[in-house]
Order: C-alpha cells, then sequence, then structure tokens
C-alpha cells in the first residue's frame, strides 16, 4: 500500500485556549452581552497575537490576556464615543437595560445567585470590573492596577464603592430578573 | 490599635486577604473587638462567594469554534474560520489553499512540535474502522449515546485512560454512540458523530507510550476516508470522516480544544 498523503496543521494554542473561558466571563461582565463578549474575546486574541513578542515569559498569561482585553475594549468604546470625546468607563447604565450575564440549567433555582449577578449589572462598568478582578478572579490589587492602567489606590476605592453599593442594592426592593436560557 | 483608623479600603483588602502580616494582625485585633466590623468583614467574604457561585458555572461553557480559531497561530486559520458566523462559507476556498508546514511556537514554548515515528498505522486502522461502521445504519456502535456516561465509563476502563466523548453539537454533530475496536496492539475507542444530513464522523482514542510528547494534526487520506490524528498527554487521536478537509480540520480543533479545555482545569 503506498504510504498516505500527510500533513501537518496547527492546533489551538493550550495555554490560549485553558485562558478562553475567562475571558469570556470578563468579556460577558464588560459588555454584559454574550455575542458581543464574544467578538470582544475574538478581537482580544487577534491583539495579543500581534502583540506576542511583548509578552514577558514567566508573568501571568491570564492577566496579561485581561490587559489587553481591557484596552481593545476601551479603544472600541473610545471609537463609539469618538463625538462625545468620552473614553472612560464610568457611565452608568450604558449597557443596564441589555445586561444579561447568564445563569444557567441547574441553577435556575437559586434566586439569590440570580439577583447577584442583576445587581452586579446595575453597577458602572468600570466597578463590575474590578469587582470581577478582584472577587471573582481573585487577583493581587496590584495586578488589577497594572490590567487596569489605574493606580493601586484607585483599585481599592473602587472596589470598596462597588461592594458597597452592591450590599446595599441587596437590601433595597428586587429588580426584574433578565434570564437568558 | 484606633479602630476609628480603619477604612473601608482596609477591610476590603483584609477580606481579599491582600494585607500584608502586620497590618492584618493589627485589623484582626479591631474586628475581636468590635463584632459589628467582624459582620463587615464577613458580609465581604458572602458576596464575594456569591459572586463565585453565580459566574463561575460560565467557565464549564463549551468553547465555540471561531474561538479556537482566534487561540491558533494566525497563519495557519484559514480552515476553522469557515465554522465562525463573522465569515461565510467562501472562505472555504481560502482553506483549499491553506498553507501547510510547522507550526508556529508561542511564546518561547513550542507546544506543536513534529515528531519522528508518526504513526501512520494508526491512521489507517482509523480509516478502516470508520469505513466499515460509519456504513452501518442500523448498529454502528455498541453502545448508544443514550448511555452515554455507562459508555466514557467502559471505554476509561478497557483503554486505561481517561476517556471522553467531546460535545460537538456546537459544530452540527450529535453523539451518536461508541464501541471497542481492536487495535495493532492495544484496544482502541471509537466514538461515533452524526449531523443532520447523517454524515458520520468517527472519533478514536488509544493510549500512547506515556513519553509520546504532542504531535501536530498530521492529516492523511485512506480508501476516500480523510483522517486527521495528533498526540496529546499520552493518548493518540484520529477523527475520520468522508467530508473535506477543511471541515474535518475545523472539528479536530473543535475535539482538541475541548480535550485541552478539560486538562486544564
Amino acid at each position: 500500500m503506498p504510504p498516505p498523503a500527510s500533513d501537518a496543521a496547527a492546533l489551538p494554542h493550550p495555554e490560549l485556549v485553558a485562558a478562553i473561558p475567562r475571558l469570556r466571563r470578563y468579556a460577558r461582565v464588560l459588555t454584559g452581552d454574550a455575542s458581543r463578549a464574544d467578538d470582544l474575546v475574538q478581537d482580544a486574541l487577534a491583539r495579543a497575537w500581534e502583540k506576542r513578542a511583548l509578552w514577558r515569559e514567566g508573568t501571568d498569561l491570564r492577566a496579561w490576556l485581561f490587559t489587553i482585553m481591557h484596552n481593545v475594549h476601551v479603544n472600541q468604546l473610545a471609537l463609539a464615543r469618538r463625538e462625545a470625546g468620552n473614553v472612560s468607563l464610568d457611565a452608568e447604565g450604558e449597557f443596564g437595560a441589555a445586561w444579561q450575564v447568564p445563569v444557567r440549567g441547574n441553577q435556575l433555582d437559586r434566586v439569590e445567585l440570580l439577583e447577584v449577578v442583576a445587581q452586579m449589572g446595575r453597577l458602572p462598568a468600570e466597578q463590575r470590573e474590578v469587582l470581577l478582578l478582584a472577587a471573582v478572579e481573585e487577583l493581587r490589587y496590584e495586578e488589577i492596577a497594572t490590567v487596569l492602567g489605574i493606580p493601586v489606590g484607585t483599585v481599592m476605592s473602587r472596589l470598596s464603592r462597588a461592594r458597597d453599593r452592591l450590599r446595599r442594592m441587596a437590601t433595597e426592593p428586587p429588580v426584574p430578573l433578565k434570564v437568558v436560557k | 490599635m484606633n479602630p476609628s483608623a480603619l477604612s473601608d479600603v482596609d477591610l476590603n483588602a483584609y477580606a481579599d486577604r491582600q494585607l500584608a502580616p502586620e497590618r492584618a494582625g493589627e485589623v484582626e485585633a479591631a474586628l475581636a473587638a468590635d463584632p459589628a466590623l467582624a459582620a463587615r468583614v464577613a458580609g465581604i467574604r458572602a458576596q464575594s462567594a456569591a459572586l463565585r457561585d453565580a459566574l463561575d458555572p460560565m467557565l464549564a461553557e463549551p468553547i465555540p469554534p471561531w474561538l479556537l480559531a482566534a487561540a491558533t497561530p494566525p497563519s495557519t486559520r484559514a480552515a476553522t474560520a469557515a465554522l465562525a458566523p463573522r465569515w461565510r462559507w467562501p472562505a472555504l476556498a481560502a482553506a483549499a489553499t491553506l498553507v501547510l508546514g510547522v507550526a508556529v511556537g508561542w511564546f518561547g514554548r513550542d507546544a506543536m512540535i513534529e515528531r519522528a515515528g508518526t504513526p501512520t498505522t494508526f491512521a489507517r486502522q482509523a480509516a478502516f474502522a470508520h469505513a466499515l461502521y460509519a456504513v452501518d445504519a442500523r448498529r454502528p456502535v455498541e453502545v448508544w449515546a443514550a448511555e452515554e456516561k455507562g459508555l466514557v465509563t467502559w471505554l476509561t476502563k478497557r483503554l486505561g485512560v481517561p476517556v471522553t466523548a467531546p460535545d460537538l453539537n456546537g459544530v452540527g454533530y450529535a453523539l451518536v454512540g461508541g464501541r471497542l475496536v481492536a487495535g495493532n496492539e492495544k484496544p482502541t475507542a471509537l466514538i461515533m458523530y452524526e449531523n443532520a444530513d447523517k454524515q458520520r464522523l468517527t472519533l478514536q482514542v488509544r493510549k500512547e507510550a506515556p513519553d509520546a510528547g504532542e504531535t501536530a494534526f498530521h492529516y492523511a487520506v485512506e480508501n476516500g476516508v480523510g483522517v486527521f490524528y495528533w498526540i496529546d498527554d499520552s493518548c493518540g487521536y484520529a477523527l475520520s470522516g468522508n467530508i473535506d478537509r477543511a471541515q474535518l480540520l475545523a472539528v479536530a480543533r473543535v475535539v482538541y480544544g475541548q480535550l485541552a479545555a478539560r486538562g486544564a482545569r
């Protein structure tokens, strides 16, 4: 039998693949929308390939990718808002109406989880972001400061405000929940 | 210390375990003296735990194929791009001229080394088994998808390595079931999928030597059956089908991505 026709093609990079779920989660918390989030992750991965020479070996790839994605997002917002000249993330309620970070499957019965996610959606994006990175991803404050390009003190004060608002919301009457199946 | 010197920022940093030890000790002393402060810290931690509980399940969601493509070195990406919702099928024409070659390492780590001694016989066996079972309308598998859990337990036991059935619904292929097939020296697990047009794919898995390393995807055609095969984590994988190379490669990447994501957790 003649030898089979054979050739090779590249695999997805395993460390990048491993980071994708966390990037998607961060992107959803940023954009509040699953398909926009995946577009953002795709753009961030493309940017990561372009900038791969700038990654320093031995540093946390996840934090580096978060940094890139944050910057891609801010740049996209800046483009969208060029007229207004407002490039910060702090506009409140920007995605409020569209906020649909899904809580899936067997969790649908856990009302308090739906509530905490819905409440998170009512925070300004800059507070959601800090809250995700500190409370969920459990990054060091210094790392968060690098990801967001802000001083550590600002990270800590934003985090404190985010938690405070979330705590106060928990005692307010609940808003209607938006569940995405 | 004076409790009034304790700020919200201190309490947050303490709750996140990010205070330097000596400062953490001071906060601890203050908390012991003031139950209200201790309750604040407990509240912060409970809130963080609730957020993690709510958001962690997202990490288990299957990764869509276009994002796996975005994690692939750009020069070799044409084939998978065809599955992305942002692009259209004509991209497959471009995939036909896919540039082949040595995979590009990333971050100085060459994860895609092509090695000598590639098991071409595995590809050949995989193609034969595919040709034999995929055409069988009534008994293509021994264990049907309804008993997926039993199937993977059985195959895992017989192969001596963890076998899972990747979820290919995202690329239009539903699990049919699986069977054990005889290999050269060792048993091979065969897992079959089918799309809406009754087109079938088989994924075959066998245990490799522990030092087998990792290879790039290789492609072979045997009697009209296309096979992508690769080695990863001491297992050999072969994905076979009578579909075109670019589509098969796209599915192979999804399979690989799911296995890699599983290994990373």
